[in-house]
């Protein structure tokens, strides 16, 4: 049934198939005229075409009307416009695509605008935050700001120290264990407002082995967790909390950077 | 479409006219063809009050090879006539196309037609001049 239909659309545009090749087909037209080139029938049509168009263009037009066209076309070509352009389908289809590209390129791109080395541990972290339970924890009763000598003496950590921000905040509990890249991560609970800090190893340099250095506070997010980390002597630490930058920020004693 | 070059006049003059008038007021229309298709209008007009031809079945013949022959041979005023003697729309679709100046599409958009009617009319047209020139120029029989 399709297939019947499609060869009547076809013989219909083969009978009106233009005179001349000044008449710019459209696609179904120039189909339609390649399947049936060569055709006795199709030859004979457009020889007969032809020579009435011939004998048309010798009717005598009146001299008073035929000074208004002399040289000119009767219709003047028409130029493509953008218009035109923009709604062809394919057209449509690459605009959408590259405009989907380039979103996904610009998202990429902003989201990636804030990073620093050591923020993609830094939200793993926020992650492992949003998961703790206090009973995970040793139940430690002191200030955050000590706990580095237990790290040091019992874990052997060094530089695992929570800056001068933080340091008097009343403990919960605390641990120390390793991530899936065997790195040893210190996690302290405090008290205030149920934050929880982290210490981790800071990014190296993969070739020269260098601690890849940040200046100032930077901050990270993850399923509405919030941290601000910062970097000292090869060590981040990241103070984290269920919220926005803003219930952070009085806290740190530089401005974001 | 008029088969004849007074009325034909009148009708270009008065279209003109329109668009001088349209273009003076800012109103022209932003179609491409508008124009034409007012000038369709007006010669469908002008033959309203002509004698109109009684509706007989045209004989019909095949497109041949010779009819390029026979066509070199009509008279363009005949031709003329001919075609202004179809009745409308099979005669705006001739027209329009034997003008040699629209393609298929814009002559849908003018004749206010849809590609399987302009497509009858036109191979309809064919037979029939066919048939014409088959009785005007007939070939001699071969024995």
């Amino acid at each position: 049934m399709k297939l019947l239909s499609l060869m009547r659309r076809q013989r219909s545009l083969l009978n009106c198939a233009p005179i001349s090749a000044r008449q710019l087909a459209d696609r179904p037209m120039r189909s339609a005229i390649s399947r049936a080139d060569g055709s006795a029938e199709f030859v004979d049509q457009q020889n007969f075409d032809r020579a009435v168009a011939r004998v048309v263009r010798l009717i005598s037009i009146p001299a008073e009307s035929a000074e208004w066209f002399s040289e000119k076309d009767l219709v003047p070509v028409s130029k493509r416009t953008w218009k035109n352009t923009l709604r062809n389908p394919a057209v449509l289809a690459i605009s959408i695509a590259v405009v989907v590209i380039a979103g996904v390129f610009v998202f990429n791109f902003v989201s990636h605008l804030d990073d620093f080395p050591g923020s993609a541990t830094a939200r793993k972290l926020l992650g492992v935050a949003a998961s703790t339970r206090p009973l995970m924890l040793d139940p430690v009763n002191a200030e955050a700001g000590t706990l580095s000598d237990l790290f040091f003496m019992k874990h052997g950590l060094e530089h695992y120290d929570v800056p001068a921000e933080f340091a008097d905040f009343g403990t919960i509990g605390c641990r120390v264990f390793e991530d899936d890249e065997s790195r040893r991560i210190a996690q302290i609970w405090v008290s205030e407002k149920r934050m929880q800090f982290f210490l981790f190893p800071a990014e190296r340099d993969s070739k020269s082995g260098a601690v890849m250095r940040f200046p100032g506070w930077r901050y990270v997010h993850q399923e509405g967790w919030t941290g601000a980390v910062i970097e000292h002597s090869g060590v981040c630490f990241m103070a984290a909390v269920r919220g926005v930058d803003k219930d952070l920020q009085p806290y740190l004693s530089q401005p974001k950077e | 479409m008029l088969g004849d070059p007074r009325k034909a006049q009148e009708v270009f003059h008065a279209t003109l006219r329109e668009a001088a008038v349209r273009a003076a007021r800012g109103e022209l229309p932003s179609e491409p063809f508008w124009l034409f298709r007012d000038a369709r209008w007006r010669c469908l007009e002008a033959t309203k009050s002509d004698l109109q031809p009684e509706p007989v079945e045209m004989d019909e013949r095949d497109v041949a090879p010779k009819a390029e022959s026979q066509i070199q041979r009509l008279d363009p005023i005949q031709l003329a006539i001919w075609i202004s003697a179809a009745p409308d729309p099979q005669r705006s679709a001739l027209a329009l196309f034997y003008l040699d100046e629209f393609d298929y599409q814009e002559i849908l958009d003018i004749a206010e037609l849809k590609l399987s009617e302009l497509s009858r009319f036109l191979a309809k047209g064919r037979r029939q001049l066919q048939a014409w020139l088959d009785s005007k120029f007939p070939q001699p029989s071969k024995v």
